[in-house]
């Protein structure tokens, strides 16, 4: 169940102009701010809009390609979609909301409602089939929307800023159960988001979106360590680190010790490349809890920026200015000391 | 000592106020004058009077089934107008809502010359399909859709222009048809203003008078509505026709009043 996208479509002066595919399994994430064309790829993949130029296809099914005059329908595309703000329908209950897709398919009632009772147990929500809509939380809220889009069993499934309707008290609870429940579907998911927490934490892929173009593509590893420019080094080149806490110390399967503000357990740290300082010879003196020796593995000019790689207990990236490398006369093997204060390090449990 | 609970006072401006109560005044006294003039002793009398009896069930019927066939082609005429854009809407729109602001009378005539058996369309009724509306209670029915149904035309309209669209979205990737989604998501969206719509057209219908006296006469039991009989009463026997005004306002203001709290919830998200 893979999918394969060529997309090419105009929306009065926005034009969107982007080609990925995504494995059977596989989740990609395409990241964007507000007005990118997140949004209108998602609609175009759905059905909802359907393209002048290019190809959708899933497995083997051509669902649009205007050059052989194909278009299938959003209701006979085998694609669920979670909407930003869920988009529940307020005058069922949330047990008629996720038989909906079945029912709006020909099956009967009875089977429809057991179906659905189902999915409503499997997202932890059991008890809450005679609840409407308004009386859920945001988070009860997506997961009934999530249980509404894969109860008709479709072969990808769309996810349009599937966190972006909730408060931010919540958000990081919400995303580590998407996440569980998403890694129990086995079908192909796209997401959209303009949240790159959403994307380190839900996708496998990332593709980020420029002005309705896709800049630059591959894994997050790849991406998040070697942005190809100044965009996509702002949105997500950053230093994502693993391991386990106990006690404020996160240890990478390395041995590699940060000391970290998290609660125990198995976590991300996201370490901002901004956020590293870069002395040559031992940080004089500083409040950074943490600091690594290491040596300069590349330098990479963006502007008047510069990123530096640094090998040390793990692989990092730290950026500073021109003036600042200058300054510091760095070259390529010199050993430095990498440091950054605990406090500046976010986690979010892996 | 007693402590006076204080609570959060937003006073009106005294002269809306007084304006708000003069305009109530000038709606109640009307029905004041009616239950002042009203014939007491004899109410029961004149309703359970055959001729009375009569064009009241004459009038519930015709008028339902104004209501019903105003929602009929009501709602899909506004969809139309709300959702495809097309040159000459709307000159299409003012052509539909016309007959809401056309003297009842002059919408008479143009029906009779119509749908009269001499008319433009109705000399084929009668010679085609041997249908004659003038006259006939189908024509009293014809005569109050006519002038009902744009009230429900604008209700539905302005509710359909405010629907959010993306929940009709979100049913059509679920797997509904446009059919499916109109029946089961966009309908239950717009059910305030349904209701409303309806209710208005019926209780236009109800009142109907000088469209029905123009188009459908004033036969008793085929086309003489509880409005033309108050009329024809007036003249006879003006004890009857407050009776039978009485029994008019009390049905309508029933309806409603009624109406007001009970129906018009439900379904609010999908409307901002």
């Amino acid at each position: 169940m893979s999918l394969t996208a060529a997309v090419d479509v105009r929306r009065g002066e926005f034009r969107l102009e982007v080609c990925f595919d995504v494995a059977a399994g596989d989740v990609l994430a395409v990241l964007g701010p507000n007005g990118s064309g997140k949004s209108t790829l998602l609609r175009c993949v759905a059905g909802l809009l359907p393209i002048d130029r290019g190809r959708i296809v899933i497995d083997d099914a051509v669902l649009d390609d205007p050059d052989e005059r194909i278009f299938v329908p959003p209701e006979r595309r085998p694609v669920g979609v979670v909407f930003q703000e869920h988009l529940l329908f307020d005058h069922l209950t949330a047990s008629e909301n996720v038989a909906f897709g079945l029912r709006a398919r020909g099956t009967p009632r009875a089977a429809a409602r057991r179906v659905a009772a189902d999915w409503l147990e499997r997202v932890g929500l059991a008890d809450l089939g005679h609840s409407r809509p308004g009386e859920l939380s945001g988070g009860q809220a997506q997961r009934v929307a999530l249980a509404r889009a894969l109860a008709f069993d479709p072969a990808l499934l769309l996810l349009d800023e599937p966190l972006a309707a909730l408060d931010a008290s919540v958000r990081q609870d919400v995303r580590r159960n998407l996440r569980s429940h998403l890694d129990g579907f086995p079908g192909t998911r796209l997401l959209v988001t303009h949240d790159p927490m959403d994307v380190y934490a839900l996708a496998d892929r990332v593709a980020v979106l420029e002005d309705g173009r896709i800049v630059q593509q591959g894994s997050i590893a790849e991406v998040t360590a070697h942005p190809r420019s100044r965009y996509v080094a702002d949105l997500v080149g950053t230093n994502l680190v693993r391991g386990t806490v106990t006690d404020g110390i996160l240890v990478t399967p390395t041995g590699a010790t940060v000391v970290v503000p998290a609660e125990p357990g198995d976590v991300f740290a996201v370490i901002r490349p901004q956020a590293i300082t870069v002395a040559t010879g031992a940080a004089p003196g500083s409040s950074a809890r943490n600091a690594w020796p290491g040596t300069v593995r590349d330098i990479d000019r963006l502007g008047d920026r510069v990123r530096l790689g640094i090998d040390g207990a793990f692989p990092l990236v730290a950026e500073i200015t021109a003036a600042a490398l200058e300054a510091l006369a760095l070259r390529p093997g010199d050993p430095v000391v990498a440091s950054v204060k605990a406090t500046d390090i976010t986690t979010f449990p892996a | 000592m007693t402590a006076r609970r204080r609570t959060e006072r937003r006073p009106l401006p005294l002269p809306v106020l007084l304006l708000a109560v003069v305009a109530i005044a000038f709606f109640a006294l009307p029905f004041l004058g009616l239950l002042w003039r009203a014939p007491w002793g004899s109410v029961v009398d004149v309703v359970t009077e055959p001729s009375v009896r009569t064009a009241l069930w004459l009038s519930l019927r015709t008028s339902l089934t104004a209501a019903a066939l105003a929602v009929l082609f009501g709602v899909p005429l506004a969809w139309l107008l709300a959702r495809v854009s097309f040159p000459g809407r709307s000159a299409v729109r003012a052509l539909c809502i016309l007959s809401m602001v056309l003297p009842p009378v002059v919408g008479g005539v143009a029906l009779f010359f119509s749908f009269g058996r001499r008319g433009l369309f109705g000399q084929y009724l009668d010679r085609w399909f041997d249908v004659q509306l003038p006259f006939t209670t189908w024509g009293v029915v014809v005569a109050q859709t006519f002038v009902s149904m744009p009230f429900l035309v604008i209700t539905v309209e302005a509710a359909l222009r405010q629907v959010d669209r993306r929940y009709e979205d979100a049913a059509r990737t679920l797997g509904g048809s446009r059919w499916y989604v109109f029946r089961r998501v966009t309908v239950p969206a717009i059910r305030p203003a349904l209701i409303a719509g309806t209710v208005l057209a019926w209780a236009r219908a109800l009142g109907e008078f000088g469209a029905t006296i123009t188009f459908a006469g004033n036969f008793p039991g085929t086309t003489q509505t509880l409005p033309l009989a108050t009329y024809l009463a007036l003249e006879t026997a003006p004890e009857e026709a407050i009776v039978i005004s009485l029994v008019l306002v009390s049905i309508s203001f029933a309806v409603l009043a009624g109406l007001r709290d009970r129906w018009l919830g439900g379904a609010r998200g999908m409307l901002p």
